[in-house]
């Protein structure tokens, strides 16, 4: 499960089984299982924080 | 030394030159994450010996750092089913390379080597271990978890091991096209395994050779360095208590930002993950305090640095600068960009 965080600069998605802070850079391998996620029908709600 | 003209041009040095292994920590010198750990079945937790990912479809097997007993060896990598573990799902290892390394050995000749042994109660039938080098023609992935494009299996066959090291040796021409690849071993254990059920492995080494050359023993610098283009931890309390991990600037009397270098060029931007909780993170105000933090998030994460986002309950004074410190064996800060 994934959620989207508005950080101060930019945004990031927060895996929450282990708190990762992934990068929405398509070379990345997390980015990537996240779009598959997403391509399953899934979809990321806020993050509501730690 | 002359070099062989028959090898043709390439980057990639042939026999008696540097740099022959286009494996990194072939040798299983380097372990960031850690010594020990279970199999998963999820890419992200699949890493332990840098470089190398693990696979199982099931519970009850283990990936290890341990002695290897063999000369001019420090470490082998052991695959081991639990004991009394009844699974038969097979265990993976392998370590897949960047496009960057698979177009260098396309069309060439290359030799695929290593030494494996097998524990006393090494249940796969025949005391088999798969062997595969496996090349695609799509985006550089993890082949360990994802199924390459239009995969050849360059080489697939089985060694067969004996509780004494051998050493292995494969001859292949890799595909004209080549944009992927892996180099994996596995086995499926039988019946309920006993308190040897494993094979150990090391040396492992990829070159682009007619014959086999030695194993390529780099500096332990070197390997580190070139691990930590996938992989680094960035902070280790349980190496380095009180590891100072970046100086921040206050925003407000609860927070602040602190800008940390990469050790190195990473593959991309990486996944950064921390193991923020009550105390295993100190931050030393401008004043002093030490203020246990409450929060620590991550933002602007590129191949060469990062953003380091901080919370604490209060103390803090905007525009000061801070001190982010490790307060636990527990601490650490990880950032991933493995394929």
């Amino acid at each position: 499960m994934y959620q989207i965080a508005k950080t101060p600069f930019s945004e990031m998605i927060v895996r929450i089984s282990d708190m990762a802070w992934i990068p929405m850079v398509e070379a990345n391998s997390d980015y990537q299982a996240y779009l598959a996620w997403v391509a399953e029908g899934n979809t990321a709600e806020e993050w509501t924080g730690a | 030394m002359a070099i062989s003209s028959g090898l043709g041009s390439s980057a990639l040095l042939p026999a008696g030159l540097g740099f022959r292994n286009v494996l990194i920590n072939g040798g299983f010198d380097i372990w960031q994450r850690g010594t020990s750990a279970a199999f998963t079945t999820s890419a992200s937790t699949s890493f332990l010996a840098d470089r190398w990912s693990g696979y199982r479809g099931a519970a009850g097997s283990t990936q290890s750092r341990v002695s290897a007993g063999l000369d001019g060896f420090q470490y082998a990598m052991r695959v081991q089913r639990d004991s009394g573990n009844t699974s038969v799902f097979r265990q993976y290892i392998g370590t897949s390379l960047e496009t960057s390394t698979a177009t260098k050995l396309a069309n060439k000749p290359v030799v695929l080597s290593f030494y494996a042994r097998a524990g006393a109660n090494y249940s796969s039938a025949s005391n088999g271990l798969n062997v595969l080098l496996s090349s695609g023609t799509g985006t550089e992935a993890n082949g360990v978890h994802v199924n390459f494009t239009s995969a050849t299996s360059v080489v697939s066959t089985v060694a067969t091991l004996t509780t004494s090291y051998q050493r292995f040796t494969y001859f292949a021409t890799m595909p004209a096209t080549s944009s992927q690849l892996l180099v994996q071993f596995d086995f499926a254990g039988v019946g309920t395994a006993g308190a040897d059920d494993y094979f150990e492995i090391t040396g492992v080494q990829l070159e682009q050779n007619y014959q086999p050359t030695p194993f390529e023993q780099r500096p332990y610098g070197v390997e580190l360095a070139l691990c930590q283009r996938y992989f680094q931890r960035l902070l280790n309390g349980a190496d380095h208590g009180n590891e100072m991990v970046v100086t921040v600037q206050a925003t407000g009397s609860t927070g602040g930002y602190g800008f940390k270098a990469l050790l190195m060029t990473m593959r991309t931007a990486p996944t950064l993950t921390s193991s923020q909780s009550t105390d295993a993170f100190l931050c030393k105000s401008a004043g002093g305090n030490n203020l246990f933090m409450n929060a620590m998030t991550f933002d602007l994460s590129t191949p060469r640095s990062f953003l380091l986002v901080i919370g604490v309950a209060s103390g803090l004074a905007a525009g000061d600068a801070s001190i982010v410190l490790a307060n636990s064996v527990t601490a650490k800060i990880d950032a991933s960009a493995e394929l």
